[in-house]
This record gives structure tokens, C-alpha cells and sequence, in this order.
């Protein structure tokens, strides 16, 4: 066995102690703000967020939560409730401060609340909600992934990054989706009817087994424009850069 | 207070000369009023911009005693003599056609050689108005057969790009690197869409969805400078 000189065991020890109070600093620099409001079922949330992630889902309650977790304490968020339901601006909030860092959200709300969300970079996602609205919007790189989505006004943009759309368009419904640079994805049911202005003038439109005969193809494939079904929702999609693709649930 | 009270506060709000109390007013209402906050951001703009440029409008120092010397020279010039067959009360265009242009050599070419330089400026001028050589979009111009409507409607869209852009630049210093990259990267993906769209209109000048897209790709941009422009 190699006996150490004692120099070095105060080195291992001084090295440990460092890690440790570096593990403690960094759980300590994200800070977790959890706060309930009160909220009718028909309830509207709206955020603006300066960067970071927006995850928003349903739960079985007439309550709004929101779990905020920051990267920097400087940072503030002042939620304020209005008579149509609860405005949280990072973006105003921190006007003026410098490199304020992340916010990240966890959102619960009710299952018929419409929700607007924005942020400047980071990634969104919203599941179950079907309610009036749902708006996501990254004004720069960030994925946007909506699930289970049934409403009646669905709006979703980037500039890069990936769009995923998973649910069911409603007669009579506007649905748009547009991207700088990434995939839009949309996963359907086999009955759902729309009429569609799909746009992609570098990349692909593929409309799987949505496409048919009667779907009418402008400037060289690059706009595709046709009914689906009854036609009934007004579907648009705009991809700049990137692909545009069709799923059969 | 009404909001069209509150905002007649907002220039004496932003040059920092409304009293106290007002202020505390005022800030409480464009906290909770987003036009309003919409109008200070803009008038905010403008006189930003304006201190921004300032030196560029900057009279020149001792602005009367230059304009009384210039006057002195003028009226201190002998008047040249009208010819005597000319009347005293004929219209500028007849003293025109009946003055006498005996030009010599020297004379000649230097108004040929003027008219080939006034031409040329004008010539480049509107071509630089057209948006060619502009800052942002590369792209050749879409010239053969494209509406006249078009191109203005896109050199339009280009100033405000400009400005906003110029805006941008000036905070961008402030920003964190990452975030620095992140706006480059993601305005990169933007011109790519310009650029692709006046290509494509270039080659084909009636090509609907390449004007579609031109157009949204630069409110998109507007928008992104916009939205940064206050970070």
C-alpha cells in the first residue's frame, strides 16, 4: 500500500471541500418560485418570457400554478390578474437589467384555458389544452411542441428550431404554423377536414396520406393548396428553410 | 386621467422635467396600459434616434454673420446690364431666349463635363434609393418585368429594416454573448429567406409565392429588430 504524503491529502480534501461548495452554489443559483391564483375554467394565460423554457399542461383543478425556475435572483416577475385571467411579463418586468439569465415554467392550468405564450429563445410545450387559444411563439431558436391540442385558434412560430403539432383541428377553426428553419410537423386523425395553404420554397412538402388529386401545386411544387375532408378549419403553414410534413395518427 | 392625457405627458416624462407626482402617475398607468407603454417606446425611439443624429443637423457656428457676408458679396456685385432690346418687363423665358450663349472652349467642356456629372449622380443615387448596395438585402433585385409598386413597397420595408437595425446595433454591446449569437444565427435564417425570395423573383418576376415570401420574411425581420431592439 502507497502511503500518501500528508501535503496531498490536504490538496484531496481542499479539492473536495471546492466541489462541494460548487454543487452548492450551482442547486442554490436556480431559484424556485411557486406560486396558485384562483381562475374560472374558460380562464386566459398570457406570458412573455425573456428566455427559457414554457411548459404548460392541464390538471382537474380551477386553479392556475405556476412554478418559476430562475437562474439568476435578480430576476422579477410581478403575475398580475386581470377580469379574462393572469399576465405574467418577464420582458417588462426586467426592462433595463442586464443579462438577467432563464426563467423556466412549469405551468398547470384548466383544461379549457387559452393560453398565449412567448419568449425570446427556449423551448415551449403544451399539452391538453382545449380551450379558445393557444399561441406559442419563440421569437428566435427554440422547439415548439404542442400535444393533444384541441382549440379553436392555434398559432405557432420560430424563427429555428423544430414545430410539433399533435391534435384535432375544430370546424371552422384557424390553425397557423410557421418556421424560419426546422420541421413542421403535423400529426392528425384520419377525419379531420381543412383546407390547406402549405408553403415551403426550399425544402419539401409532404402531405403522406392527406394528399390527393385535386390538391393544386403552385410554382414548382413549392405551395401546395387544397381541401382535406370537409375543409371546413383553415390550416396555413409556412416553412422558409426548413420541411413540412403530413402524419396520419 | 384619460390615456390621450397621460401620453400628452410623455415628452416632458421621457426628457425627465414632469414633477414628481406626475411621474408616479404616469409610470403607474403604462404599467398596467400597453398602448400607452407602446407610445412612450416609440416617442423613446424617435428621441433617440433624433439625440443619436444630432451633430449630423448641427447649424454652423455664427450662423448670422455668415448669412450677412454672403448678403454683402451678392449686393456689392455690379448688376450685369439687360441687353437693350430686351424689355424691362419680359418673363424670365424670354430673357433666356434672347440672351446671346457665346461660350468659349474651356467653357464648353466644363458644362458637358458638369451635365455627365449631374447625370451620373442622379443615375446612382436612384439606383441606391431602388436598393441596390443596401445593407441588408443582397440578393439581386428583381428588375425585369417586377411592378414599380414592388419596389417601393420593398425599399420601404428596407429603411425601416435600417433603422431598427441601426437601433439593434446600439445595444447589441450590452447583450451576453450567447445571446448575441442567438440573434445573429436566427436573423442569418432570415436573410437566407430574403435572399432566397429575390432570387427567385429575379429569375421568374411574377412568381407569387417568392413575393409572399419576400414580403413576410422582411416584416419577420422588422418584428425580430423591433422586439430587440429594446433588450
Amino acid at each position: 500500500m502507497i502511503k500518501r504524503p500528508p501535503t496531498n491529502r490536504l490538496k484531496d480534501v481542499a479539492f473536495g471541500s471546492f466541489l462541494i461548495l460548487m454543487i452548492a452554489v450551482a442547486a442554490s443559483a436556480q431559484q424556485k418560485v411557486s406560486r396558485k391564483f384562483p381562475a374560472g375554467k374558460n380562464v386566459r394565460l398570457e406570458l412573455k418570457n425573456l428566455a427559457g423554457t414554457i411548459e404548460v399542461e392541464t390538471w382537474p383543478r380551477d386553479e392556475i400554478r405556476i412554478t418559476a425556475f430562475m437562474e439568476s435572483p435578480a430576476i422579477q416577475f410581478n403575475p398580475r390578474t386581470t377580469e379574462s385571467g393572469l399576465v405574467i411579463d418577464v420582458v417588462g418586468d426586467n426592462r433595463g437589467r442586464e443579462n438577467v439569465g432563464d426563467v423556466n415554467f412549469k405551468i398547470q392550468v384548466p383544461a379549457r384555458s387559452s393560453v398565449d405564450l412567448e419568449t425570446r429563445s427556449g423551448q415551449i410545450s403544451v399539452s391538453n389544452i382545449q380551450g379558445e387559444l393557444v399561441r406559442a411563439h419563440v421569437w428566435t431558436s427554440g422547439n415548439i411542441t404542442l400535444s393533444g391540442v384541441n382549440a379553436t385558434r392555434v398559432f405557432a412560430s420560430n424563427t429555428t428550431g423544430d414545430i410539433f403539432f399533435d391534435g384535432e383541428f375544430s370546424r371552422g377553426g384557424t390553425y397557423e404554423f410557421k418556421s424560419g428553419q426546422g420541421t413542421i410537423t403535423l400529426r392528425l386523425p384520419t377525419n379531420c377536414g381543412f383546407h390547406l395553404v402549405a408553403t415551403a420554397p426550399v425544402k419539401k412538402i409532404s402531405l403522406g396520406q392527406f394528399w390527393h388529386k385535386d390538391m393544386k401545386e403552385i410554382s414548382q411544387g413549392r405551395r401546395i393548396i387544397g381541401d382535406v375532408g370537409d375543409g371546413n378549419a383553415s390550416v396555413t403553414v409556412t416553412n422558409y428553410q426548413g420541411d413540412i410534413k403530413f402524419l396520419r395518427r | 386621467m384619460n390615456c390621450e392625457s397621460y401620453q400628452s405627458l410623455l415628452s416632458d416624462f421621457i426628457e425627465g422635467s414632469l414633477p414628481p407626482h406626475d411621474c408616479e402617475r404616469l409610470e403607474a398607468h403604462l404599467a398596467s396600459c400597453g398602448d400607452c407603454g407602446e407610445a412612450r417606446n416609440d416617442l423613446s425611439a424617435i428621441i433617440d434616434f433624433c439625440r443619436e443624429h444630432h451633430g449630423e443637423y448641427e447649424a454652423v457656428p455664427n450662423e448670422q454673420a455668415m448669412w450677412r457676408r454672403i448678403t454683402n458679396i451678392i449686393e456689392s456685385e455690379p448688376r450685369a446690364p439687360l441687353p437693350a432690346n430686351v424689355p424691362s418687363a419680359a418673363g424670365w423665358w424670354f430673357r433666356l431666349m434672347n440672351r446671346s450663349w457665346q461660350l468659349s472652349f474651356p467653357q464648353l467642356a466644363g458644362s458637358l463635363a458638369a451635365i455627365i456629372l449631374v447625370v451620373s449622380l442622379i443615375t446612382v443615387g436612384g439606383m441606391r434609393r431602388l436598393g441596390f448596395g443596401g445593407a441588408v438585402v443582397q440578393g439581386p433585385f428583381p428588375a425585369i418585368g417586377s411592378s414599380a409598386s414592388m419596389r417601393d413597397r420593398i425599399r420601404q420595408q428596407q429603411q425601416v429594416i435600417d433603422y431598427w437595425n441601426q437601433r439593434v446595433e446600439l445595444n447589441k454591446a450590452r447583450w451576453n454573448p450567447q445571446m448575441r449569437e442567438t440573434f445573429d444565427r436566427n436573423m442569418t435564417v432570415i436573410d437566407a429567406a430574403v435572399n432566397d425570395s429575390l432570387q427567385h423573383l429575379n429569375e421568374n418576376p411574377h412568381d407569387g409565392v417568392s413575393e409572399d415570401i419576400l414580403y413576410a420574411a422582411m416584416n419577420d425581420k422588422v418584428e425580430l429588430l423591433k422586439e430587440f431592439s429594446n433588450l
